[in-house]
């Protein structure tokens, strides 16, 4: 049995001759690969595994013809598709079937980077130097001086050269197979079917990216008989496209890939899925004096951890029953820009999760304090590095703070620590959360890195005692 | 002892052979020669043979492009076949009529209780994927979708799945259409430009029936724009994605949490429609962190009998997009359309917020939903009846939650991150629904990367409030006016 269709009822519905017919031009060499590479399909008993990706140009309908898992692809495309189906089903035959517009114009970048990642599919190449299916337009591989129908005065300067794809395809690591084949007489035939064929034994033994590029015959567009043609490609062609191999190792294979997981404990935990209740400590929603949805501003540069105590404090929320968010900022440097967040915590719903005008801001640095201080809301909270802001800006609406959380980060030893200080007197100066429900988030946030919690601990505590020391001393 | 045996000879079949003549020189017996009449059934000239000194080489048979042309021999002529009758059947059909494949259905496989996550909306979104049974990714780093793409980079081999950073967005999609065209899950994170890149895909993906969700952060443009929150892409997500009759259900999550839920849903619908699906968010909402419920379930997919899997039982499956005849691809659009029909008639989703004793309606999707909520509040705090219609499907636009309430509004306030493109949607959507008399259209739109405020919102609703429905017709010569003016 052979792997080309009984009947071609997807040309034209199978219609009169159609039904047993290619709809190739007479002495078209696609006919010839289709055949070859028909017979490795089955002479290597690959039929049942086999999907193959039709380009877009001749050999767009080639599913007409092979009957096999088929599946048809944008113009360029092919490999990118082919690598989509090897990863889906590891033990598919992929092979991408392209001609010369579709792979070396528009498709450069899918295929370099499918032959560079590697992955067992078979690559088949078919070069004529020309676009067939638009008609006789100047390809990539377009030998200079040729006159086509783009390129009516002959292939010239503006219109590059010609491109050796199996040469810059041996280039990269990744491939284990590059030959150059052609079909013009009965010797060039058997390589090349031996090539196809190779080609697939080595995808069936995963050992990686084969591709053969095959020189062909164009009669129609080259306007020349079959015959002519045949030997157009041996003078034109192969002396610039030389035949042979190009390039041939023999790696281990692939490792066999095991089956995607879907076992419910291991999804829990890999998304990060705790089992159990976290532990309350609030009673009810705090009576801050800011009404059921607080709006927190944290602002400084990039590296002074302000989007980390957003997030410690929004967890302790969400653990505590209650509804938060944080919406972070930076400028566009990676490192030292500035780096602002806005948090929400809720006793149901937060409804808007920005803080253009906030109940409580952390500052960190002078600037940081400067743009945010006259947003608070009157009656609000600021509390910020004293270490750093030494004349801070008049703020006679709102409850101030000074804490020198650099300092006593300093002071524990570890300066990274400061953001963990202002968590401290963010808790001591709103009493949002209770003390214990954000050192349940510090602590979770150190689970693998127990080494550090007596410091974060000791450095939470320092900042709450800091600013009840500045209530104790206002009240005297 | 030696055995001999006859190797067979070849059989032309004259009407398969286009004369092309690349037999004659093949033969090193000269047994071929070209022919000299005309084939009644093709106008071409076969080739002539005269096998009396072929030893049976086959030479010529490997220089035949032609499946059928030279034959092995052959004890009846394939021409003698019935002739097939050609009909209304298009390339769809045939392939149905050869499927042997029978669809493996999902499985919902129960989660133990956990408690609620505190992640952004991207995390969200990329959690949501590993719980519908995603296992493969394929993706192209842009800010600011990206933290999605690193994330399942992390985990996706932790459940040996596929994460593949692909050279390009026109590589991702089609990677999509390959895994996809396997029949399995599989999805992508991008941002506004990559989206761009991605039309080509979604067109042939649509076209050739081939699920995959594509979550698109939206940021500021037109060109590379910047990185800010926008929602500049409703056009191209609900004009219809890429060249040709095409159309996705497009998801506009609000939260974190619906961030995980409509990405779940988005694979389900997927692959019940056999289609693109779109979850369009924004930039902000992207990185909004917030509490998110983990479902009491996740998705062990199945296999759908129409995948090319490379497998004997998918091998008759074909996925294209090219219909070469005309009558063919007009049946397969009106395939399409009358799917369409089905996603409007079945999945309009909204949430109504305060909207039963509401005269003024806001409109709002994503994060701009979320300030609109907060203006609700604000405004009724202020004693006016404000409410928020807020579509969760931008695509179809959910005009039926949206019909009856409209009559008792006063105004209505469109808010969006763009410049009119939700705006255009619903005034669609209003037109499709022959409600040619809705009550005024005001609109807080911002752009470049700047959300609409609260206090935007709030003043645009008590102006659009304080005009009484019979200064209608006078406050529309006058933005007339003003428009002239201006």
């Amino acid at each position: 049995m052979s792997v080309f269709y009984e009947r071609f009822d997807r040309h034209d519905h199978g219609q009169g001759l159609k039904a047993h017919a290619t709809h190739y031009c007479p002495g078209c060499g696609h006919g010839l690969v289709h055949k070859y590479l028909g017979e490795a399909i089955q002479s290597l008993g690959l039929q049942d595994r086999t999907v193959l990706v039709s380009p877009v140009g001749c050999t767009v309908f080639m599913y007409y013809y092979m009957d096999v898992g088929n599946t048809q692809a944008a113009h360029g495309r092919a490999p990118a598709v082919a690598v989509g189906h090897k990863l889906a089903n590891p033990n598919s035959i992929v092979i991408s079937y392209q001609g010369d517009g579709d792979l070396a114009s528009i498709g450069l970048a899918e295929i370099f980077h499918a032959a560079n990642m590697g992955l067992p599919i078979t690559v088949i190449f078919v070069n004529n130097a020309i676009y067939g299916m638009t008609g006789g337009q100047m390809a990539p591989t377009t030998p200079m001086g040729l006159k086509t129908a783009t390129s009516p005065g002959g292939r010239g300067r503006y219109d590059g050269s010609p491109m050796r794809m199996a040469e810059l395809i041996a280039q990269l690591d990744a491939p284990v197979y590059v030959e150059r084949v052609a079909l013009y007489d009965a010797k060039q035939r058997v390589k090349a079917h031996k090539a196809i064929t190779k080609g697939l034994k080595l995808q069936e033994e995963r050992r990686g990216f084969s591709f053969i590029e095959v020189l062909a015959e164009c009669p129609t567009h080259l306007k020349l008989t079959p015959a002519a043609a045949e030997q157009w490609v041996k003078d034109k062609m192969v002396p610039l496209f030389p035949l042979g191999v190009i390039k041939d190792i023999s790696p281990e294979p692939w490792p066999e890939q095991p089956e995607p997981c879907f076992d419910a404990a291991r999804v829990a935990d890999v998304i990060g899925g705790a089992t159990g209740e976290a532990q309350k400590f609030a009673r009810g929603f705090a009576e801050t004096g800011f009404g059921a949805d607080v709006a927190i501003k944290l602002a400084g540069a990039g590296g002074d951890g302000a989007q980390t105590t957003a997030l410690l404090l929004a967890r302790a929320a969400i653990q505590e029953g209650f509804d938060a968010t944080h919406i972070p900022s930076y400028g566009p440097e990676s490192r030292g820009g500035t780096s602002y967040a806005d948090v929400h915590v809720a006793a149901s719903e937060v409804l808007s999760p920005a803080a253009p005008h906030p109940h409580v801001l952390v500052a960190f640095n002078a600037p940081s304090l400067a743009k945010f201080g006259p947003t608070v809301v009157p009656g609000g909270v600021v509390v910020y590095d004293k270490t750093v802001i030494a004349e801070p800006p008049p703020l006679p609406h709102v409850k101030v703070f000074a804490v020198p959380f650099a300092q006593i980060a300093q002071e524990l030893g570890a300066i990274v620590v400061k953001n963990v200080v202002a968590l401290g007197a963010l808790q001591a100066a709103t009493g949002l959360l209770p003390k214990e429900s954000l050192l349940q988030a510090v602590r979770q946030a150190l689970e693998h890195k127990p080494q550090f919690l007596a410091l974060n601990e000791q450095a939470f505590e320092r900042g709450v005692q800091a600013v009840e020391a500045l209530k104790r001393a206002e009240i005297h | 002892m030696a055995q001999t045996r006859e190797r067979p000879k070849p059989v032309l079949h004259p009407d398969f052979c286009k004369g092309c003549g690349r037999c004659i020189e093949s033969c090193p017996k000269h047994c071929i020669e070209a022919g000299t009449e005309i084939d009644g059934a093709t106008g071409l000239i076969p080739v002539q043979l005269r096998l009396d000194s072929c030893n049976g080489c086959s030479l010529c048979l490997e220089a035949c492009p032609e499946p059928y042309g030279l034959d092995h021999e052959s004890p009846e002529p394939r021409s003698s076949e019935p002739p097939h009758i050609p009909g209304t059947e298009n390339l769809v059909a045939i392939a149905a009529k050869r499927r042997v494949a029978e669809t493996i259905p999902d499985v919902r496989v129960p989660m133990p209780a956990l408690r609620p996550l505190v992640v952004k909306g991207t995390y969200a979104s990329a959690i949501g994927a590993l719980l519908a049974g995603c296992r493969h990714f394929f993706g192209y780093p842009i800010t600011p979708s990206t933290d999605g793409a690193e994330l399942m980079a992390k985990l996706l081999p932790e459940l040996e799945g596929h994460f593949v950073q692909a050279v390009s967005e026109v590589a991702t999609i089609n990677h999509m259409y390959g895994t996809g065209g396997a029949g399995l899950r599989c999805m992508t994170f991008t941002s506004s430009p990559g989206f761009s890149l991605m039309l080509e895909g979604l067109s042939y993906m649509i076209g050739a029936e081939i699920p995959g969700v594509v979550v698109d952060v939206m940021r500021a443009g037109p060109g590379l724009g910047n990185i800010g929150p926008e929602q500049g892409d409703i056009k191209i997500a609900c004009r219809g994605p890429g060249h040709g009759t095409t159309q996705t259900l497009v998801y506009a999550p609000a939260t974190p949490q619906e961030m995980l839920d409509l990405t779940m849903l988005a694979f389900d619908k997927a692959f019940e429609y056999r289609n693109p699906v779109l979850v369009a968010c924004d930039g902000y909402l992207g990185q909004i962190t917030g509490r998110v419920d983990l479902p009491s379930y996740m998705v062990k997919p199945g296999l759908p009998d129409w995948a090319v899997w490379g497998d004997a039982a998918h091998r008759p499956n074909l996925h294209t997009s090219i219909l070469l005849n005309e009558a063919d691809q007009e049946a397969h659009n009106v395939k399409l359309l009358a799917k369409y029909a089905q996603m409007i008639d079945r999945e309009q989703r909204a949430d109504l917020y305060e909207t039963d004793d509401a005269d003024v309606l806001i409109v709002a999707a994503n994060t701009p939903a979320r300030t609109a909520k907060g203006a609700v509040a604000v405004l009724r705090k202020q004693g006016i009846k404000a409410g928020l219609f807020r579509p969760i499907t931008l695509w179809p636009f959910p005009i039926r939650a949206l019909a009856p309430v409209l009559p008792r509004m006063k105004a209505v306030v469109v808010v969006e991150a763009s410049n009119g493109q939700l705006e255009d949607e619903l005034r669609l959507a209003l037109s499709h629904a022959d409600l040619h008399a809705p009550p005024p259209i005001t609109n807080v739109r911002h752009y470049g990367g700047i959300m609409p405020q609260m206090n935007e919102i709030v003043a645009c609703a008590r102006a659009a409030h304080e005009a009484t429905p019979s200064r209608r017709t006078r406050e529309t010569e006058a933005e007339a006016a003003a428009r002239v003016l201006s």
